[in-house]
């Protein structure tokens, strides 16, 4: 697949260290646009922290990262300037575990603050533009609340639309429904699965198996700070290659 | 009740002077609101600084709070209005003067940027990280982060506190005739030596002072309502 269509992204030989502990030990990899790709992986495999140096949240101790002809080295070469890693975290956007919403502002407030204050889009026509992306979830009877009277499902789909605001090349998300009770994961879930079928391109860290199934054209399983298997879901789930991957995935489905 | 002592409490003596009294009113409230405007600064940059990379500039910040901490005002006052003249005289090699009201502005300014810097850096602190990273991830610059996103929580977690620094900061201001400031406890005792009846003068200033400190933080108190009917704070 990766033969005919170029890569949206490309990560090759991801490292980082924390002091003496290295959480990613050489991670690369191609994705092609389009495409959901599921990390899953044991809690402390690096898959939290792989995502998080893509948009250079963690600063990677070296390695290269290309999204959409966009890329940052670090280990050769200078080290890439506060410009070159702002154009990199224009490609992406990024839903956390913890929502992050900012408490002050209103949900459109939130979905507005990066258009009117990164992009310099007049405030109507950001009203505008976050209006159509809180439709987009389901929220815009909301726009006017601020974030503390929203449940956990809402605020992370109100997440999810202040980062499509943007208009990011690819999503990434970070554990988006671990902070939440299983009913309102379902909401959140079902926005990514809407989201993807519109074609965006997802870098999906999750303990969803379900998601990662049924949801994901990719999955890749994450040990010890590098990929250990890498295929399809029924693949990956089926039939792993790797003995490790099989006991986390008997474990995870148990 | 001899009518000596009517005479020593009659309360009226406060409202015969209340044109000297309500003029050295004023100079406590404009030492106070210049003093607090001038403490902001070295507070933020203070506070700002602590929270970068650069080690010897966080060691002179620490420094500074510490000093500004643990000095008494009555020592930073008296050392702002007669050493520091002498010393600046030294330095430009010419005769320098600082008149008593700008010496105040300055010491106690001084004095209370140490707070509210500590203040301001423990609100901005209490701030969670992922405040920040969401900033981060949609491409905004550190700067604005700080202006939009951290400062706008951390001012009003610090609200309280705040008024608390301000209301001491304006109780500070009552020593300021120590360094010759013609203040209300200035003009408060000169009257009470003219006429020999403390009582009323310096009742009255003690209720004035308490007075205008309730109005005060009454109204901050109506604001951080407000802010807390909104759904968050």
């Amino acid at each position: 697949m990766l033969d005919q269509v170029e890569p949206i992204i490309r990560v090759t030989d991801l490292h980082k260290s924390y002091a003496d502990t290295e959480v990613l030990r050489g991670i690369s990899i191609a994705i092609a646009p389009k495409s959901v790709v599921s990390v899953i992986g044991a809690s402390g495999s690096g898959k939290s922290t792989f995502l998080r140096c893509l948009n250079f949240l963690e600063r990677p101790t070296s390695g290269t990262i290309a999204i959409d002809g966009e890329s940052a080295s670090i280990g050769q070469g200078p080290a890439p300037s506060a410009r070159n890693i702002a154009r990199l975290r224009a490609k992406l956007g990024m839903v956390f575990q913890q929502f992050n919403l900012w408490p002050h502002m209103t949900v459109l407030g939130n979905v507005t603050e990066g258009l009117t204050q990164v992009k310099h889009m007049a405030r109507k026509e950001a009203a505008e533009l976050g209006r159509h992306f809180l439709s987009k979830v389901n929220l815009l009877d909301k726009q006017n609340e601020y974030p503390a009277k929203l449940s956990g499902g809402q605020q992370q789909r109100v997440a999810i639309a202040r980062a499509l605001a943007m208009q990011p090349k690819v999503m990434l998300f970070d554990e988006a429904t671990s902070s939440l009770d299983p009913e309102l994961t379902i909401e959140v879930l079902e926005v990514m699965r809407a989201l993807a079928n519109d074609g965006m391109t997802m870098l999906v860290v999750t303990h969803e198996m379900g998601f990662a199934r049924d949801a994901s054209d990719r999955v890749i399983f994450l040990h010890n700070g590098r990929i250990e298997e890498d295929g399809a879901p029924d693949q990956v789930f089926l039939a792993p290659s790797s003995e490790r991957c099989q006991k986390f995935i008997s474990s995870a489905l148990g | 009740m001899s009518p000596a002592l009517r005479q020593m409490l009659d309360p009226t003596l406060f409202w015969e002077y209340r044109a000297v009294l309500l003029q050295g009113l004023m100079q406590n409230l404009s030492i106070f609101a210049e003093s607090a405007i001038l403490a902001t600064v070295p507070a933020a940059i203070v506070a700002v600084v602590q929270r970068g990379r650069i080690a010897p500039l966080r060691w002179i910040a620490t420094g500074y709070t510490e000093l500004c901490r643990n000095t008494p005002e009555y020592v930073l006052l008296v050392w702002v209005y007669f050493v520091l003249p002498l010393v600046i005289s030294k330095v430009i090699g010419s005769r320098f003067r600082l008149d008593p009201h700008a010496a105040a502005v300055i010491g106690l300014g001084v004095a209370y940027s140490g707070f509210m810097a500590e203040t301001l850096r423990a609100g901005l602190r209490s701030i969670h990280p992922g405040q920040a990273e969401a900033a981060a991830a949609i491409g905004m610059s550190p700067f604005k982060t700080l202006r939009r996103i951290i400062l706008p929580q951390a001012l009003r977690r610090i609200l309280p506190d705040l008024v608390n620094q301000l209301v001491s900061l304006f109780k500070s201001t009552t020593i300021v005739s120590l360094i010759t400031v013609q203040d209300i406890m200035y003009q408060v005792s000169m009257i009470s030596v003219a006429e020999m009846r403390p009582i009323p003068l310096y009742t009255g200033a003690a209720v004035l002072y308490c007075v205008v400190i309730i109005l005060a933080t009454q109204l901050f108190q109506g604001l951080t309502e407000r802010w807390r009917k909104r759904g968050w704070s």
